[in-house]
């Protein structure tokens, strides 16, 4: 008999909740976890006394308890957590600025979009309706090939502008292909992010994995963290053990790898493909901390602002090291009911080029982190005013940061825009669940989990 | 298991699955799915709990036997009389 029924490499999200529903039935699973800590990309660290989170800036996809269908509740019920335990805290509102004073308002109230399209694109909101109306009738989830999203939306909306600032928000947030995204994904993005809206979960991204794993562990599962995996072992052509970076071998009758296509396959020995299943969207972040007082001399009643101060989106990776021209700037702390706190945090995220931060030297990599700090807090003091002077602490990281964090190939953080959604893989008792299966967010990476245990181990046995 | 002990196994099972759930004026001939709005990740859920508790394989191909109140009980009837 095999040391476990499944092995999950990976203690992220999507690891956690496919861990989760597969030990809520009995089966004997172990999560395997390369860092010490769990979380995968959505984890969190401490300098100086500050509890830093990484990751997104805020989950999408609330909903209030007693809404059966929506996802976020679908989720807690599979995962067996009680909806009327958990404490929720929604945004203030978000804003998408673009040039010359064009900005939109969104909230967890969608009627909030409606109006501000109505009154600041007043020809185009019939449109916007009508378009509202296809989505609404949409199914997302049935496999069909590539729609073109900019395609669909020059059916109802004709000025480039209100297409570029509805598509921002949605990109940024989950888009692993450039310039266009495949329709159903947006679908999926439109409602997670403008229908259902923001929110996070009472305390910090610590506590809400450390209620994964207790979760996890009290239905038998175990973790084992600073345990990589080298390899996935065959025999007769199926998996039948992994084994870790320091030689040891664990036995198992299935296995869930959560580390992407890629590192998939490189532990299959098969060629890991990365021209196909890398993706090319990566981003750096800054995080920094300010005193509360300071809070008054910058424009922060937003929850999150959407920007771009080019007069057209350029979704893609940049020729240079970071672009600067569009991003996103989160107030952690403006979520509605969370205690006030002694600073705040401003966290600002601009796409950036992999291979020009893979390339440099130790300490060019150094003065890269520089340059492109000024030249972000330069332009989003732009946005927000100045706040430079008042910064007690920040800290940055690359895509570099992010590929040694989350085993993403080539920090791709969103994964490839080729998705398995299936989960399966050249060996058939091996699946892949996570960012490169299709779903995103955390909400949507830990549905991923959830569905491929319920499609390929649970009714298998 | 009598009819009416089957009966309050799936009651309590569904009740487990689901904080929400109005099993007042339940219809038991009418498809649980609707009137409970529950989707087909949580009827899994119905199937796991059977396997788990009374260690019935119940294959993919009689899901649909288990639609509604009735239909479960005449399914299952037979196979935990035993317990």
């Amino acid at each position: 008999m095999a040391d476990y029924s499944l092995i999950i490499i990976g203690g992220g999200l999507s690891g956690l909740a496919a861990g989760i529903r597969f030990a809520r039935f009995g089966g004997s699973v172990l999560i395997l976890e390369k860092h010490a800590i769990p979380g995968g990309l959505n984890s969190y660290y401490f300098r100086k006394g500050f509890l830093l989170e990484t990751g997104l800036h805020a989950m999408t996809n609330f909903a209030e308890p007693g809404d059966k269908r929506a996802p976020l509740n679908r989720l807690f019920r599979q995962l067996k957590f009680s909806r009327h335990d958990f404490i929720t805290h929604e945004q203030f509102s978000s804003l998408i600025h673009f040039p010359a004073g064009n900005t939109l308002r969104f909230s967890n109230d969608f009627s909030l979009l409606q109006e501000e399209i109505a009154s600041r694109f007043p020809a185009e909101i019939d449109g916007f309706n009508s378009l509202l109306a296809v989505v609404n009738g949409y199914d997302p989830f049935t496999p069909k090939a590539w729609i073109s999203t900019r395609v669909m939306l020059a059916r109802f909306l004709h000025d480039p502008l209100l297409i570029d600032m509805i598509l921002l928000p949605l990109m940024v947030y989950g888009n692993s292909e450039e310039h266009d995204m495949d329709f159903p994904q947006f679908v999926i993005m439109f409602r997670s992010i403008y229908q259902e809206g923001f929110f996070r979960p009472d305390g910090t991204m610590k506590d809400f994995l450390a209620l994964l794993v207790d979760k996890f562990t009290s239905y038998g599962g175990e973790i084992r963290y600073n345990s990589q995996v080298q390899s996935i072992g065959i025999t007769d052509q199926q998996a039948s053990h992994v084994k870790l970076a320091g030689g040891e071998a664990i036995s198992c009758d299935a296995v869930i790898s959560t580390v992407g296509a890629p590192g998939t396959f490189a532990m299959l020995s098969l060629n890991p493909q990365e021209e196909k299943y890398a993706g090319r969207m990566t981003f750096v972040e800054s995080i920094y901390i300010l005193p509360r007082q300071a809070k008054k001399e910058v424009k922060s009643d937003h929850t999150i602002i959407f920007y771009c101060l080019s007069d057209q989106l350029q979704y893609c990776q940049p020729v240079k090291p970071v672009d600067t021209s569009w991003g996103v700037i989160c107030f952690p702390e403006n979520f509605q009911g969370l205690p006030t706190s002694e600073n705040f945090q401003i966290r600002i995220t601009h796409a950036a080029n992999y291979d020009l931060w893979k390339k440099a030297s130790p300490l060019e990599y150094t003065a890269m982190k520089q340059e492109w700090g000024a030249k972000s807090r330069e332009m989003s003091a732009k946005i927000i005013g100045n706040y430079e002077q008042n910064i007690v602490y920040e800290d940055s990281f690359t895509p570099i940061t992010i590929e040694r964090y989350t085993a993403k190939a080539r920090g791709a953080v969103y994964g490839s825009p080729v998705k398995i959604k299936d989960g399966r893989t050249p060996c058939s008792n091996v699946f892949i669940a996570g960012t490169d299966q299709g779903f995103l967010g955390i909400v949507g990476s830990m549905l991923s989990g959830v569905s491929i245990v319920n499609q390929h181990i649970l009714t298998e046995n | 298991m009598t009819r009416g002990e089957i009966k309050d196994v799936i009651l309590e099972i569904i009740a487990d699955i689901d904080e929400d759930a109005d099993m007042d004026g339940l219809n038991p001939d009418e498809p649980l799915r609707d009137q409970l709005d529950l989707d087909s990740m949580d009827f899994l859920d119905i199937v796991m709990e059977l396997r788990k508790r009374y260690k019935l394989q119940i294959p993919e191909a009689d899901y649909p036997e288990l639609a509604t109140l009735t239909s479960c009980i005449n399914y299952l009837e037979p196979k935990l009389k035993a317990l």
